[in-house]
C-alpha cells in the first residue's frame, strides 16, 4: 500500500453528500444482475438449447417429395390391403352371431384414413405450426420459467450467501427500498427473458415452417391464440422467478430453496396427486398448466366421487384466470413474507 | 456537533433455545466531531455491536436509549446521513465471482459517486494493478483493503472502520494506520476506529473509549486514559541490585528483582529513587519507567485477566 504513503493528497474531501435515489439503486441492480456469472451461464445455456433443439427439428421434420409421398403411400397401400384380406376372412366366418350380420360382426371395411392418411407413413412428417404452435409456446414457457426458478433463487440467494445485500445498506439504510429494486429488476428480466424466449420459438418455428413445413394452411384464429397463450407464458416466467426469489429470500440459501422447490415438484406434488386428488387444483404446476395451455387444464378425478349424471368421472375446470390469480397470490405472499423478515430483523 | 452519540443504549441478541446475549450494556459514547477516535476493547466487548446498532443493522433493545448518528436520530435519520458516512464491519462484503472494481462500481452506481472517484479509492490501497480481478482471488488482505476502499468511496464525513488491520501483513497495517491518521487530520473526517490492539490505538487515535462487557469504562484523549492507569513501574540497572533493594526498601519503596536488575513498584517521581540512591553512594546504570505499561492498563480497565493467544510482554503465561 505504498501509495499511501507515495501520494499524501490523495483523499480530497468532498464536500457533496451521496444521496442514493430509486432510480440509480435501480440502474445499479440492473448491472449487478446482468454482471453475475451464474445468470450469464444460464443464458448461454438457453441458448445453446435453442440452437441444439432448432437443429434437431430440422433433422427429424421433413418436406416430403414426389418420391416420399409414393413409398408411403404403397405402404399404406399395402397395410390396407392387408386388412382386407382380414375383414374378408371375417366376413366369411361363420361363427358371426344368428342375431347380427357379418356387416355387423366386422365393422365397416378398411380404408386409408383409418390408418391416419399417407401422412403417417413419411419417415419425415413436415412441420405443422398450425398444429404446434400453442403446444410449442406452452413447452417453451415451461422451460424457460424452470430457469427463471434458478435465476430469481440466485438473484437472491447469492445476496445472502455473500452478504453484500447487508453492505448495500451502508448505502441505501431504507430495506424495503432494498428489497424493491432487487425485485423489480427481477421482474423486469424474467418478463424479457419470457419475452425472448417465446420470439425464439416464433424464430425456430418460422425456420421450421419455411425449411421443413407442411402444405396446411394456418387454422383460423391461431395467431391471436397462439399470442394470448405466449403472453399468458410470459407470465408464468415473470411468477416462477418471483416465487423462486420469495422462497429464497425466506430460507435465505439457493441450495435450500432449491432443494425445497425440487422435492415439491417432484415428490410433494406427486403424492397429493395419488393420495389427494381433490387438492390437485392447489398445486402450483397444475396451475402453471391451468395458466398458460390453451383452454385452460381440465382436471378428471379418475378414482373417487360418484359418477357423474352424464356417465362420465367428475371433472374440474382450472381456467387462466383462476391459475394465474392463485399462482400470483403466492408468488406476493412469499415475497412479501422475504421481505418483511428482511425488513424487521437484525442484520449480522 | 458529536459524529456519534449513544445514551443507554442496550442490545440483547436473541438465542434460539437459550437466554438472550447481553452485548451493550446501558452504554454511553460520545464521539466528537474531527480526529481519530478509538474504540477499544476486547473480543466480545460490544465493539462491532456498537457499530451495528449505529448503522441500523441492529435494533437496540427498546426502551429508553438514544442513538444518533452526525446529529440524527438512529434508525429514522439515517438516509439523510448515510450518505456521509463510510463504514467496514468486521469482515468486507463483496460478490466473490466479481472484480473488485466491479464491486466497488455497483455500489458507486447506486449512490451516485463517480467512476473517478472509484479508481481514486482503488489507488488510494494500492489495489490498482489487481482491481480486475475476482474478489474470491483476493488475499485477505486485498479483501480487507478493497473494504476500505468502499468505505472511502463517499468520501465520508465520518468513517467507521471495525478492525481493519485484520489480515493485513505489517506494512499493509502501517500503510492503513498511515492512511486513518492522515484521514483524521484532513479536517473533513472523524474516523471512528474499533480495534482490540492496544498498540494501534495508541499509535494512530487521539481520543479513546474503552469498551468491557458492553458498557463504557473510560473514555477521553488517549494519553489521560491509558496514562492515568498505568503501573508506574521503574525498571533500574545497577552493578549491585540486592544493596540497592534494601535501601530502597528502607526508604518504602516496593521492589522486586527483575532478571539482574530491579523492578521498583508505584513510583511518583523517578528523580526520588536516583536521589535516594545516590544518597547511600549507589549509582544508576539505567533507569526506565515502564509507564505506561499499556497491556496491564487495558487489562486492569477492562477487567479481563490475559487469557489464551499470546500473552502482553512481561506477563508470564
Ligand atoms: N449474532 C449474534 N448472536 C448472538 N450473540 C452475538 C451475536 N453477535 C455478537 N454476539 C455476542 O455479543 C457480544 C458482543 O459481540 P461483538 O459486538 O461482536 O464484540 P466485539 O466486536 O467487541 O468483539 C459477544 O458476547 C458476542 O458473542
Ligand atoms: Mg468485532
Amino acid at each position: 500500500m505504498s501509495a499511501v504513503v507515495e501520494q499524501p493528497g490523495a483523499p480530497v474531501a468532498q464536500p457533496t453528500v451521496h444521496r442514493a435515489s430509486f432510480g440509480s439503486l435501480l440502474r445499479s441492480e440492473a448491472h449487478r444482475f446482468r454482471s453475475r456469472r451464474f445468470i450469464q451461464l444460464l443464458l448461454v445455456l438457453a441458448v445453446v438449447g435453442w440452437v441444439v433443439s432448432t437443429v434437431i427439428g430440422l433433422l427429424n421434420y421433413g418436406t416430403p417429395d414426389d418420391g416420399d409421398l409414393a413409398d408411403a403411400q404403397a405402404r399404406l397401400d399395402e397395410i390396407v390391403a392387408e386388412q382386407q384380406v382380414f375383414y374378408e376372412e371375417c366376413l366369411e366366418d361363420a361363427n358371426v352371431p344368428d342375431d347380427t350380420t357379418p356387416e355387423e360382426w366386422c365393422g365397416p371395411a378398411p380404408t386409408a384414413d383409418n390408418f391416419g392418411g399417407p401422412e403417417a407413413f413419411l419417415d419425415k412428417a413436415p412441420f405443422d405450426f398450425g398444429e404446434a404452435g400453442t403446444s410449442g409456446a406452452l413447452g417453451v414457457a415451461a422451460l424457460a420459467a424452470a430457469l427463471a426458478v434458478a435465476i430469481g433463487a440466485t438473484w437472491i440467494g447469492a445476496e445472502w450467501s455473500s452478504r453484500t445485500i447487508v453492505a448495500l445498506l451502508f448505502w441505501v439504510p431504507r430495506r424495503l427500498q432494498v428489497m424493491a429494486a432487487k425485485l423489480t429488476v427481477l421482474v423486469a428480466a424474467a418478463a424479457l427473458f419470457g419475452v425472448l424466449t417465446q420470439a425464439a420459438w416464433l424464430a425456430t418455428a418460422g425456420i421450421w415452417e419455411a425449411l421443413v413445413g407442411g402444405p396446411d394452411a394456418l387454422p383460423e384464429n391461431f395467431w391471436s391464440a397462439l399470442l394470448q397463450t405466449q403472453g399468458r407464458g410470459v407470465l408464468l416466467v415473470v411468477l416462477a422467478a418471483v416465487l423462486a426469489f420469495g422462497l429464497t429470500n425466506v430460507v435465505r440459501n439457493t441450495g435450500a430453496a432449491l432443494g425445497i422447490a425440487f422435492v415439491y415438484t417432484a415428490i410433494v406434488e406427486n403424492i397429493l396427486r395419488a393420495l389427494r386428488p381433490h387438492w390437485e387444483p392447489w398445486l402450483l404446476t397444475s396451475n402453471a398448466l391451468g395458466l398458460v395451455q390453451q383452454g385452460g387444464y381440465t382436471i378428471t378425478y379418475w378414482n373417487d366421487g360418484p359418477i357423474g349424471p352424464d356417465g362420465n368421472p367428475p371433472e374440474y375446470y382450472l381456467g387462466p384466470l383462476q391459475a394465474g390469480v392463485y399462482l400470483g397470490l403466492v408468488a406476493v405472499v412469499l415475497a412479501a413474507v422475504g421481505a418483511v423478515l428482511f425488513a424487521k430483523r437484525d442484520l449480522h | 456537533m458529536p459524529a456519534v452519540q449513544l445514551t443507554a443504549v442496550s442490545k440483547s441478541y436473541r438465542r434460539r433455545g437459550r437466554p438472550p446475549q447481553k452485548a451493550l450494556d446501558n452504554l454511553d459514547l460520545l464521539v466528537e466531531s474531527g480526529g481519530v477516535h478509538g474504540f477499544l476493547g476486547p473480543n466480545g466487548s460490544g465493539k462491532t455491536t456498537t457499530i451495528r446498532v449505529l448503522l441500523g443493522l441492529v435494533s437496540a433493545d427498546p426502551g429508553g436509549g438514544e442513538i444518533r448518528l452526525l446529529d440524527q436520530p438512529v434508525p429514522d435519520g439515517l438516509p439523510d446521513v448515510i450518505g456521509s458516512v463510510g463504514a467496514l464491519v468486521e469482515t468486507p462484503l463483496f460478490f466473490p465471482g466479481l472484480s473488485g472494481r466491479l464491486n466497488l462500481q455497483l455500489l458507486a452506481e447506486a449512490a451516485g459517486v463517480s467512476k473517478a472517484r472509484v479508481e481514486e479509492c482503488l489507488e488510494l490501497v494500492d489495489l490498482s494493478g489487481r482491481a480486475d480481478d475476482r474478489f474470491k482471488g483476493y488475499s485477505l488482505g486485498m479483501k480487507q483493503r478493497l473494504g476500505i476502499a468502499a468505505a472511502l468511496l463517499k468520501a465520508p464525513r465520518l468513517l467507521i472502520l471495525d478492525e481493519p488491520s485484520n489480515g493485513l501483513d505489517p506494512a499493509g497495517i502501517r500503510d492503513v494506520r498511515e492512511l486513518i491518521r492522515r484521514l483524521g487530520r484532513d479536517g473533513h473526517t472523524t474516523v471512528l476506529l474499533s480495534s482490540h490492539l492496544l498498540a494501534e490505538i495508541q499509535q494512530v487515535c487521539d481520543s479513546v473509549s474503552i469498551l468491557a462487557r458492553g458498557r463504557c469504562v473510560a473514555s477521553g484523549p488517549v494519553g489521560e486514559v491509558l496514562a492515568s492507569r498505568g503501573s508506574g513501574d521503574v525498571l533500574v540497572q545497577i552493578a549491585d541490585p540486592a544493596a540497592a533493594a534494601a535501601v530502597l526498601q528502607g526508604a518504602g519503596f516496593s521492589v522486586s528483582p527483575a532478571d539482574g536488575a530491579l523492578m521498583v513498584h508505584s513510583v511518583a517521581a523517578p528523580s526520588d529513587i536516583t536521589r535516594v540512591l545516590a544518597g547511600s553512594g549507589l549509582y544508576l546504570e539505567e533507569l526506565r519507567r515502564v509507564t505506561p505499561d499499556l497491556e496491564s492498563a487495558f487489562l486492569a480497565i477492562t477487567g479481563d485477566q490475559p487469557h489464551d493467544g499470546p500473552a502482553a510482554p512481561g506477563i508470564p503465561a
